[in-house]
């Protein structure tokens, strides 16, 4: 890592020369992600934007969408909380805003119902498997000698 | 285009042809039932020749569609609808499936076209029971063109004439696109196979015997093409929808993807049934739930009913057939099933707890339960929405699935590292558990570098990490112990001989191993770019540099260019360390007036550099360009993976009849 710091400093410089469009910006200083864009961007993400098909907030171009971005961003910008922030738009919407179903109200049956599941379907396999388990195998019988001459013939047939 | 011109009376004819279909696909659906109630058994043959006459004209309506794209005739109105004068020729012939009516028409298409195989190959290898399968496909086929003639006709002409078309879905004008619906339905329709098979097992008393075969090969054919249209969704939501991602568990992805877990489901525990003769009763419950499935897929997708409950009640007709379609095949697969299914009775009993059958109950349990887990997941947000009315709604989105889901995925793996190491019937403990050794030791290696490497990310992380090292362990470690085996007998083949031959004199298992290594290297590279993504949204002015996850981009600026049927601003981007230039699209489409992101994407098998450009902002004087980019690790791998599993596919189906013979000659001698 700390080679490819140095080095490419020095070929940013080289091909900021070389390129016409560039030569505004003689230092590559990167730019820095806006702190509260992130946390407007985790925000949206776990958000439904309401007129879309399952599209959370932060990846949808609606209009709906674009101004949940901005009152996001202004309550993240007033010092509001996550949570504040999430309670505000469930508030507004119900739970139908939130991409993750709460494991309250109507969202319960989601919780609960896959354990339930896999406890109903493991229990029927395990039961199936105990009443279907006979006896152990019976020792294989034991070949004739024309049997196991068939048999090499068959194998040998295969491998050539 | 004339009023007169051949190509516009052409449609009538496709039309007409389509007519015709349908009425044959009644006869091919009858003539079992017409023989046995005349008692004439000669009539039951017509259903042969009828299953040749529906593909037949389907195909000829099918290409007067097509034709009527690629000649621009836009007094059909779903030609009008879905293409344009300026379109590219490649996605003229693509567009017949991107609209509702074609889709539908391709699942007709598609069905006849397997009816067809059906009867081709029914002749000579089960020519009794070849009527009563070719009668549940045509009874199939008869549902579908109902829908497709009376509520949803592609053949329906716009007069007058509009001077041309509303253009393609800009999202739908992608390679991926262009070959993701056949495929899906591809698979999808080709579960119908093995549900004809199964139905005609039940009602005719078939002995399993005799169609478990044609069973398995059909749906590892369904299963194969399922896979690979599942892929290139993703592939394509990938590179075209712009946020980073390949699966958002979206419903639509949802519907596909029920299907294919009970599919992989009854791949494995049909084997069971040819190996073990056991598990017949469920092979068919598991036949009938994947059809029903595709079914269901095809009703989420096609009704209306996914973009809102209400859309539904807005075009009430196409629904509530598919809806009433769909309960009388159920209804009638299900009650056949409930009244007959105990005929197909097991024949032999497990020996052992631990034993490769036992394990296979579970991998069925497991991937059942995923199933259901899924369906509650789509369903049930639409079902609260109908029964309250809107009052109360639900969202369940990819946080949700992902939290249900992964776990399930860990314990398929486990099953998967474990199973192919225990041998049929019983086995030997202790031999199990010196050949678990290598592959445990792998496993843990693998955990304990990702715990070393990525603590703080997320509990899956050095799960999923042991898991995949404990299912690559086991392959490597029983492909070397075959290898191994066979040098010891045959010690004049060079190793690499050996190691190809390993694989070609035992295609079926190698072929399932290889496609078990496939989705090894998918489980790595899903686990990669979900957990270890880096991205950065941010403003930049031309010159500036950005960098994200190790990855140094330099924004070089924007131009405008022009495309067939577009016009674009391209962002040039400099990744600094290698020099790459990724360029990044905005695109207007005029003619649907819909603007759509192209991402810039530079790969290795390493990490994906994906780039998108959002709309400028004007800032202290001077444009700013939102730009989103994303460093996704490991993603490629996940198409790899795919492709490594569609070859190991191909393996295991180019068993050839000699092999299949000898197998069966040493089965039936007593395995050891």
């Amino acid at each position: 890592m700390m080679r490819t710091q140095v080095v490419v400093p020095g070929l940013v410089v080289l091909l900021l020369a070389a390129s016409p469009v560039m030569m505004a910006q003689p230092t590559a200083v990167p730019v820095q992600e806006d702190p509260i864009e992130r946390q407007m961007l985790d925000i949206a993400h776990d958000l439904r934007c309401a007129v879309c098909q399952n599209q959370p907030v932060s990846e949808s171009n609606a209009d709906l969408a674009k101004d949940m971005r901005k009152a996001i961003r202004e309550q993240l910008e007033a010092g509001k909380s996550r949570a504040e922030i999430v309670d505000y738009f469930v508030a507004r919407y119900g739970d139908y805003v939130l991409m993750k179903p709460p494991a309250e109200r109507a969202g319960l049956l989601l919780w609960i119902a896959p354990p339930l599941v896999l406890l109903v379907l493991a229990l029927s396999g395990w039961l199936f498997l105990r009443r279907r388990t006979g006896a152990p195998v019976a020792a294989a019988p034991k070949l004739s000698a024309a049997d196991k001459a068939r048999v090499r013939a068959a194998r040998q047939q295969q491998d050539s | 285009m004339s009023f007169s011109g051949f190509g516009f009376h052409l449609v009538e004819l496709g039309h007409f042809a389509a007519y015709l279909a349908m009425a044959a696909a009644l006869v091919q659906g009858l003539a079992p039932l017409a023989a046995h109630a005349l008692k004439r058994p000669e009539l039951a043959r017509i259903g042969i020749s009828a299953a040749a006459a529906v593909f037949a004209l389907t195909t000829v309506g099918g290409l007067v569609l097509m034709h009527a794209f690629v000649t621009d005739n836009f007094s059909v109105q779903y030609v009008a609808s879905n293409s344009n004068s300026q379109l590219p020729m490649f996605y003229k012939v693509a567009a017949l499936w991107g609209g509702h009516e074609g889709s539908l028409y391709l699942w007709a298409w598609v069905l006849t076209l397997y009816t067809g195989m059906v009867a081709w190959f029914g002749r000579r290898l089960y020519p009794d029971r070849l009527p009563t399968i070719l009668a549940v496909q045509g009874l199939l086929v008869v549902g579908f063109f109902g829908l497709i003639l009376f509520l949803s006709n592609p053949f329906l002409r716009l007069l007058p004439m509009p001077a041309d078309g509303r253009d393609l879905n800009p999202l739908l004008q992608d390679p991926g696109m262009v070959f993701h619906p056949p495929m899906l339905y591809l698979g999808y329709v080709g579960f119908s196979v093995p549900f004809a098979f199964a139905m005609t097992a039940l009602v005719t008393r078939w002995k399993s015997e005799f169609w478990i075969a044609h069973i398995r090969r059909w749906a590892l054919i369904a299963w194969g093409f399922l896979t690979t249209g599942i892929i290139l969704g993703g592939w394509w939501a990938y590179y075209e929808l712009g946020w980073g991602g390949y699966w958002a568990w979206d419903p639509v992805e949802n519907a596909s993807f029920m299907p294919w877990l009970v599919g992989t489901a009854l791949v494995h525990s049909i084997t069971v049934q040819e190996r073990r003769r056991m598990l017949h009763t469920w092979n068919l419950f598991l036949v009938i739930t994947t059809f029903s499935l595709s079914l269901l897929g095809t009703f989420l997708v096609r009704s209306g009913v996914l973009s809102s409950v209400h859309a539904f009640a807005v075009d009430p007709g196409r629904g509530a057939y598919i809806l009433a379609f769909m309960v009388v095949v159920l209804t009638l697969s299900f009650g056949i099933f409930l009244a007959r299914g105990g005929f197909q009775e097991a024949e032999e009993n497990m020996s052992s707890l631990v034993s490769r059958e036992s394990l296979f109950v579970w991998n069925n349990v497991i991937f059942t339960v995923a199933a259901a887990c899924v369906l509650l997941g789509t369903l049930y947000p639409l079902a609260l929405d109908a029964l309250t009315g809107g009052q109360a709604k639900i969202t369940v989105g990819a946080p949700y699935f992902n939290a249900v889901m992964v776990p399930i995925f860990l314990a398929l793996l486990l099953l998967m590292a474990v199973g192919p190491l225990v041998p049929w019937r019983q086995a030997n403990l202790e031999r199990l558990r010196s050949r678990l050794l290598i592959p445990l030791v792998v496993g843990a290696v693998a955990g304990a570098a990702m715990l070393a490497f990525a603590w703080p990310v997320h509990w899956t992380a050095p799960v999923a990490a042991a898991l995949i090292g404990f299912v690559l362990g086991t392959l490597g470690t029983d492909y070397a112990r075959a290898v191994r085996q066979r040098r010891a007998q045959h010690a004049d083949e060079s190793l690499g001989r050996a190691a190809l031959r390993t694989v070609t004199r035992n295609r079926r298992h190698y072929g399932g191993m290889i496609v078990h290594l496939g989705i090894a290297i998918m489980a790595i590279g899903l686990t990669g770019s979900g957990l270890f993504r880096a991205d950065k949204a941010v403003a930049m002015v031309p010159g500036e540099v950005v960098e994200v996850g190790g990855e140094r981009l330099r924004f070089d600026g924007v131009r405008t260019i022009e495309g067939p049927n577009y016009i674009a601003v391209r962002g040039h981007f400099t990744l600094l360390d290698s020099h790459v230039v990724v360029m990044p699209e905005r695109r207007n489409y005029p003619v649907q007036q819909m603007p759509t992101t192209e991402s810039g994407i530079h790969s290795t098998p390493l990490r994906d550099v994906y780039v998108v450009m959002s709309e400028p902002v004007p800032a202290e004087g001077q444009m700013k360009w939102g730009v989103h980019v994303y460093v996704n690790p490991l993603v490629q791998l996940i198409w790899i993976g795919g492709l490594v599993a569609l070859l190991g596919l191909a393996v295991s189906l180019s068993v050839r009849r000699r092999e299949r013979v000898a197998t069966g000659a040493v089965a039936a001698v007593g395995a050891k």
